[in-house]
Order: structure tokens, then sequence, then C-alpha cells
């Protein structure tokens, strides 16, 4: 089958700054990626051009549409939230239920009711009346009684409070994945969203710089904390990056021999934040 | 069809000003005739003039029109910023809506819905008004204002009127949309400084004042008026001279000389090339 989502070749330019290079990547179905970088790696640019928001040179598929002609057929198909709180301040809970119910045809009216019924919103609020979070949890609602093949989720919980993001996320892994969806997610947070993904791509400065399954993670990346009298000893087999951690020092290695590195400590998979780091800073040391 | 629907209802909440304030001005009217002094000297001696009601009649309908004007001016040029400005757009482009089906509701929403809902208030206040004035006033002129004749051509007026104006504004509102998915801030400013500069221009380079003339029959004269034989002139006419006949409408109406002027097909066209235009931007998603 091809893949729900192909890029390659995808170059974006604002003026004379490069904001992506030649960026490459694929999502098969039944994933959820996480599209991780820093602030202005790039992550936005990338969703722009995934859904249809911004023109871009490239070759860029979604759901086999080219994103930015085809937007509104593969809308029918797609769902995103790109950033928080943009749905219109006039717009009333119920009229926000019977317009998507208008345009959209895989709209499921009841499921969007129930998945608010849950909550203290009403019906008759007004967008502007209701708090950041609630604002969130509508627009969530809305977007779960889509049956949609592919979500895509651009810093969906950026400024929220903590309840809030456990929340959304706990929503949408409880009341929304299943294996007929795919989702895409972009967020400088990655602790927050590292238990749910299958797959991570890292973005920096306009390239990927990592695109791997977790499975893949455990195999390839390990990280060991060692004693400062075998440190020595430890570099010398290639460590990517070191991190000073009380009175030990943890090394990174990529594509190292576990039973190796099992000499200087017990050896483990570092979290995706660990590894984000260690990526993004380079050679460390 | 079911989406435009939607489309269009969504405008109705958004913008609820497009019924509220033509029901207010019909509100006032009636306040101002059932409170108002009411005091028509009788034109001359002589038979009584229907001319005279549907004066009153159609000067009614002249300041819903009047208002309705302002109002649609300021709903185009802010049709698309709005929603560049509070970032909603992010959630309208999530839906399966094309930008030409967004673009072309809120234009059908200012050349369509908004005139017949305003009719529909003018209508509504203006019978209710006519009733008023009938009991309070001089027999003769309220007898004036009940000729079903006049009441009809009243219909046929605004429905002719909403037809050719959608067509003779076209490239007006299609600027105005145009101004409002571009521009980042100063919309007044950009609405008003291009066309000047064109005009301007033309008269700098050409020594010719087209674009000028065309502007002012659109702007100035405000309502279509190759599309009229001697209109409102004859009414005035009419009244003043309190003739028995009543003014009889269908002989202003001249959808044939509308139909053949040029300026009404370029105009037109122009504003079907700027309405293109309107929605090519919305797709590129200008960022505020």
């Amino acid at each position: 089958m091809a893949s729900l989502i192909e890029v390659r070749d995808l170059t974006k330019k604002y003026g004379s700054v490069v904001a992506l290079d030649r960026v490459a990547f694929a999502v098969e179905p039944g994933r959820i990626v996480g599209l991780v970088g820093p602030n202005g790696a790039g992550k936005t640019s990338v969703m722009r051009a995934l859904l249809g928001l911004a023109p871009y040179e490239g070759h860029v598929r979604v759901l086999g549409h080219e994103p930015l002609h085809g937007r509104a057929t593969l809308m029918r198909e797609a769902s995103f939230i790109a950033d928080v709180a943009v749905l219109p301040s006039w717009l009333r809970v119920d009229q926000a239920i019977e317009f998507v119910a208008g345009v959209h045809p895989h709209f499921r009216r009841e499921r969007a009711r129930a998945l608010l019924g849950k909550s203290q919103i009403k019906l008759t609020h007004r967008i502007r009346e209701l708090s950041k979070g609630m604002k969130t949890q509508v627009h969530l609602a809305l977007t779960m009684a889509i049956d949609a093949k592919l979500l895509v989720l651009d810093e969906p919980t950026l400024g929220l409070d903590l309840l809030a993001r456990r929340s959304f996320y706990d929503a949408l892994v409880n009341d929304y994945m299943d294996d007929t969806r795919t989702i895409l997610i972009t967020t400088h947070q990655v602790e927050e969203v590292e238990n749910l993904l299958t797959d991570v791509l890292f973005i920096d400065r306009g390239r990927i710089v990592l695109d791997s399954s977790m499975e893949a993670i455990a195999r390839r990346f390990f990280a060991v904390a060692v004693n400062a009298d075998q440190l020595q000893a430890a570099r010398a087999l290639h460590p990517f990056h070191e991190r000073r951690a009380l009175a030990k020092t943890v090394l990174y290695f990529e594509n190292a021999d576990a039973g190796a590195l099992a000499a200087f400590g017990a050896v483990h998979t570092p979290s995706v934040a660990d590894l984000f780091v260690a990526k993004l800073s380079g050679g460390g040391a | 069809m079911n989406t435009y629907k939607w489309l269009i209802r969504r405008e109705l909440w958004e913008n609820r000003a497009i019924w509220i304030v033509p029901a207010a001005i019909g509100v006032l009217l009636v306040l101002a005739a059932l409170f108002g002094r009411v005091e028509v000297d009788a034109p001359g001696a002589g038979a009584p003039g229907h001319g005279a009601g549907a004066l009153l009649l159609f000067a009614f309908g002249a300041i819903f029109l009047l208002v309705m004007s302002a109002y649609s001016a300021w709903y185009l040029l802010d049709s698309l910023y709005a929603e560049r400005k509070d970032r909603s757009i992010l959630f309208w482009k999530s839906m399966p809506v094309s930008d030409a089906m967004t673009v072309l509701s809120k234009l059908a929403t200012a050349l369509i819905v908004i005139p017949l809902v305003y009719f529909a208030a003018a209508d509504l206040s203006t019978l209710i008004i006519a009733f008023i004035v009938s009991l309070r006033a001089s027999s003769w002129f309220g007898v004036s204002l009940w000729s079903p004749g006049i009441w009809l051509q009243l219909q046929a007026l605004w429905i002719y009127l909403i037809v050719t104006s959608a067509i003779w504004f076209l490239p007006v509102a299609a600027w105005l949309m145009l101004v409002s998915a571009w521009a980042k801030r100063a919309l007044m400013l950009w609405s008003i400084l291009p066309p000047l500069g064109l005009v301007w221009a033309e008269r700098m380079f050409f020594g010719t004042n087209e674009i000028g003339h065309q502007l002012w029959e659109r702007l100035v004269t405000g309502y279509p008026e190759a599309a009229f034989h001697d209109f409102p002139g004859a009414l005035v006419v009419a009244a003043q001279t309190a003739t028995a006949a009543p003014v009889d409408v269908w002989k202003l109406l001249a959808p044939v000389d509308f139909a053949a002027s040029p300026a009404t097909w370029i105009g037109a066209a122009l504003g079907a090339a700027l309405v293109a235009a309107a929605i090519k931007l919305r797709a590129r998603g200008i960022e505020l």
C-alpha cells in the first residue's frame, strides 16, 4: 500500500531564508508520528505544506492528493487542529456542531454531542465565553467526531495548563485512536507525547535529522551512565553525545554493540526527549 | 448547494447586523410614523396625485438602500480579513470547503442576501407605515398610498434593483474583497488609494478620465443609473405635478439599455477577475 503521506524535496523559502531544505519522509497508515523540533525548525512550514495552507516547492502527496490545490477534497478524509483557540469567538457551540455537520460528509453529530456532554461546556455557550482549555475541548470534540483517516495536530496544547494538556491527550488516545487512524503531531514538548508515538521525525533548521520508529530507536540507540574512571575507555566506543549527571556521565551511542557497552554500566534506551537533545546538540563533550 | 446554504447561514451567524440594522431602521420609521407630525400639503388644488404616495414609499426604500450600501461596503472589506485577524481561518480551512466556495458565499451574501433582507425589512415597515399614515393623514394622501399598482411596482423595483446592482457593483464588491484578502492593515486606505492612483495615472498619461467616470457612476450615483430611464426624476415630477395618473415604474426600467451597455459587462468582467484573484489569495494563505 502506498504511504499515507509522501514528501520529497520539500523546500520552503521566505525571501532569502530557507525554512525547509529538501525535506523527505513518509508516513504509513496506522502510525502516530511525532514531528519534533525546536522553535523555528520548520515544523509549522511542513504542516502548512501537508495541509494545503501555503505554497511550497517539491513533491507532497497526502492521501493521494496534492494539498494546495486539492485541500477541499483532502479535508474530507483528513482533519487538523493547527494552533490553539482558533475557533471564531462569535460561534456558538451548537452552531459549530451544526455547521460541521452541514459541510462535512464524515461528521457524526451525536458523537460530538456525546464528547461534549462529559464536559461543563453548554451547547448555548459562545466560544468567547469559554476558557482556553474549554475552547480546545470543543475543537477536539468537533475534530474527533470526524471519521478521518489522518489527523494532524500542530502544537495543539500550546499555552494550555497541565490538566488541560493531559486530558487532551487522554481523550485522543482513549476515544479516538484505533488502527484505522493515523496521527501526525508537531510539538516542541516531546515529553508530553513520547508515550503515544509509534514513530518520530526530528527536524532541525529545515532538515530531517532523524526518521525512525520507536522500536528501531530501541535497537539503534543506547545510553549508559559511566563512572569517571571508565570515561576514557567508554569514549573510545564513539558516543555521539554525552551529558553530565551528578558523579556520572551519560554517554549516547548509535549502532553500538550493547554487549560491549554493558561493561560500563546499565544500558538503556534513551527517552525521546534525551535523544532529541543529544541529536540536536551534536558532538557534545 | 447544501454547502452554500451552510456558508450563508454562517455569515448570518457571524454578522448579525445584517438583519439587526434593517430591523432597527424599520422600527424607527414606524415609531416616527406613529408619533411624528404628519403634515402633507395637498400639492395644489385638484385631484390628488398617486405620485405623492409613491414618492413617500420610494423615499423610505431609499433610506434602507443608503444604510445598506454603507453596511455592505464594510461587510465586504471585513469579509476575508476578520478570519485572518482572529486566525479562525485555520478552523474554516480544516473543513472540506474550497476557497472558491467560501469567497463566493461571502460575495453572494453581500450582493444578494443582504439586499433581500433589507428588501423584506423595507417592505414590511413600509406596509405598516402606510397603514399608520393613512389613518392619521388626510384622506387623499392615505388613498394615494394604497394603490395596488404602486405596491406591485415597489416589489418589481426592488427585485430589479437587486439584480442590476449585483452586476453593476460587482467590480466594487470584488475589489473590496481583494483588499480584504490581501491587506495586513489599513484596509480603508488600501481600498481607496489604488483606484485613486489609477484615476490619476490615466489623467496623467492618457489625458482621459474613463476610470474616474466609471467610479463616479458606480460610487456617487449609488445605483445603476444606466438601468433606468430618468429615475428618480420622473417620480419627483409626478409628485409635484399631482398628476392623477399613477407613476408607471415599468416605464422607468431599462433592462435592454443596461444589458447593451459595454460599461456593464466590462465592469462585470473586471469584477470576475478580481474575485478570482481574491480566491487565489485566500488559497495561498496571506498571513497577518
